[in-house]
């Protein structure tokens, strides 16, 4: 079922690759380079999911994690990122991520993974 | 099933831990420094099983690979490395490995490969 | 002097952001430590740049293990550690009864150990995505000052005033271990380096 994603991440070539892929499964897609427009985007459109990269500038993954699932308690947030640390993945789940994913991104595991959270129930 | 195990590392440091590995199982280890000192020590010793590092200054360790076959061609021989890449695994594979794995080394990874090698043997 | 296009430009900070992943995950793995990653700071310096970009990072004695490196793009690796630095990070692979506050025989080795796997880690993933096969070189330790550090980085063609240096930085924070990876390449390299990450970037891009 096509849905609207927000893809969060400060490389454009991220950004343009899982857009690319999301798109590719009629998915509607938004997105936003840093921790402040994510949180905006976030409020504003209210997507089905979040896609979110944990190495940024200004905001970090974890803040920007924290704040949106304070708007909303139900969000739904995949991690996608280089971070391939056993800990951050904890970290990601305890934060309350559905899903994480390494770069670099594997369409078939992102896509999988974006389906069976779409299908989730709210937690 | 403890067996003697060769390690050939150029690093004195991986070769204390890969040893500690070892030794905690049981096995009975010894060690060179370089692609030389292990085609001796191999002819000498004749060990099960051999833990090949592959950046090593002299020999590279592709180079001890075959070298130890035309020794022994049944020799067991696993590489372990810090090379990470693809085509590394598959030149290691394709020289007759029989197996890869990438430091830092897992005790689990290391001890399991060593006994199911073992145990195809004798 | 190459210049970079924006989407050059970012391929190669991804590139730089997995390899990192991958050396980070190394580190945290062998410490027990978490390690902080930073959005990898492509810089290409000139050679000369490099030691004022430098100049700020370290002070004193610099501690650096080199991986020398050879393929379609040949150059130096080089992890870079101000002294301080140095022990701190060596000391976190040992006891705290074996620990010491100088760089010795037994520190240099774990670092130069810690070094082999980061750099490999790094030159690895730069291999395998880019298709690309890296040879490395036994990695040796170093401990000079500045000005020494800059003139033992071996460039293949040995026109190191045309030689760009590729810089990131990592931390561990709770130990306060500050560090660069500098990957230092001459003009040609540079550009095969640029020509393969257009490669995979278009790859990408349309996977």
């Amino acid at each position: 079922m096509p849905s609207r994603i927000l893809i969060v991440d400060d490389s454009s070539l991220s950004r343009r690759v899982v857009r690319g892929i999301l798109e590719s499964e009629g998915h509607e897609v938004t997105e936003a380079a840093d921790g402040m427009a994510a949180l905006e985007r976030f409020s504003l459109e209210k997507p089905d999911l979040v896609v979110l990269d944990m190495v940024m500038g200004g905001m970090d993954g974890f803040d920007v994690l924290q704040k949106l699932r304070q708007i909303d308690g139900q969000a739904k947030i995949i991690v996608a990122t280089a971070d391939i640390q056993r800990s951050t993945r904890e970290m990601t789940e305890e934060g309350g991520s559905r899903g994480f994913v390494t770069k670099p991104i594997k369409k078939e595991e992102l896509l999988s993974l974006v389906n069976s959270v779409l299908e989730e129930r709210p937690a | 099933m403890s067996s003697s195990i060769l390690i050939v590392d150029d690093s004195s440091m991986s070769r204390k831990i890969i040893r500690g590995i070892l030794e905690s199982a049981g096995h009975e280890v010894t060690e060179a420094a370089d692609g030389m000192a292990a085609i001796e020590r191999y002819s000498l010793e004749k060990p099960d099983l051999v833990v090949l590092d592959m950046v090593m200054g002299g020999m590279y360790g592709l180079e001890v690979l075959e070298k130890l076959y035309e020794i022994d061609e049944h020799a067991r021989i696993i590489v372990a490395t810090a090379d990470i890449q693809n085509s590394t695994r598959e030149m290691a594979e394709q020289a007759g490995s029989r197996g890869f794995l990438t430091k830092p080394i897992k005790k689990e990874e290391l001890l399991s490969l060593v006994n199911s090698l073992l145990e195809g043997a004798k | 002097m190459t210049e970079l296009n924006a989407r050059q430009a970012d391929a190669l900070t991804e590139l730089i952001n997995i390899a990192f992943g991958l050396t980070a995950a190394k580190l945290s793995e062998i410490s027990n430590h978490r390690v902080l990653l930073e959005t990898p700071t492509l810089a290409i310096h000139p050679m000369d740049a490099l030691a004022r970009d430098l100049g700020l990072f370290v002070t004193g004695e610099v501690a650096s293990v080199h991986q020398v490196f050879a393929g379609p793009f040949s150059g130096d690796a080089v992890l870079l550690l101000n002294y301080e630095s140095a022990v701190k990070l060596s000391n976190l692979f040992v006891e705290e009864h074996l620990q010491s506050q100088r760089l010795d025989s037994s520190t240099g080795e774990i670092l130069a150990e810690v070094g082999n796997l980061l750099l490999s880690a790094c030159l690895g993933v730069f291999g395998n995505l880019l298709q690309a096969r890296v040879t490395f070189s036994m990695p040796r330790l170093h401990l000079d000052s500045l000005e020494e550090f800059l003139t033992s980085i071996a460039i293949g063609s040995g026109e190191s005033q045309n030689a760009v240096a590729i810089t990131a930085s990592f931390h561990i924070r709770e130990q306060s271990v500050d560090g660069r990876i500098v990957v230092v390449l001459d003009a040609p390299s540079l550009e095969q380096l640029i020509q393969a990450v257009e490669r995979w970037e278009g790859a990408q891009s349309s996977a």
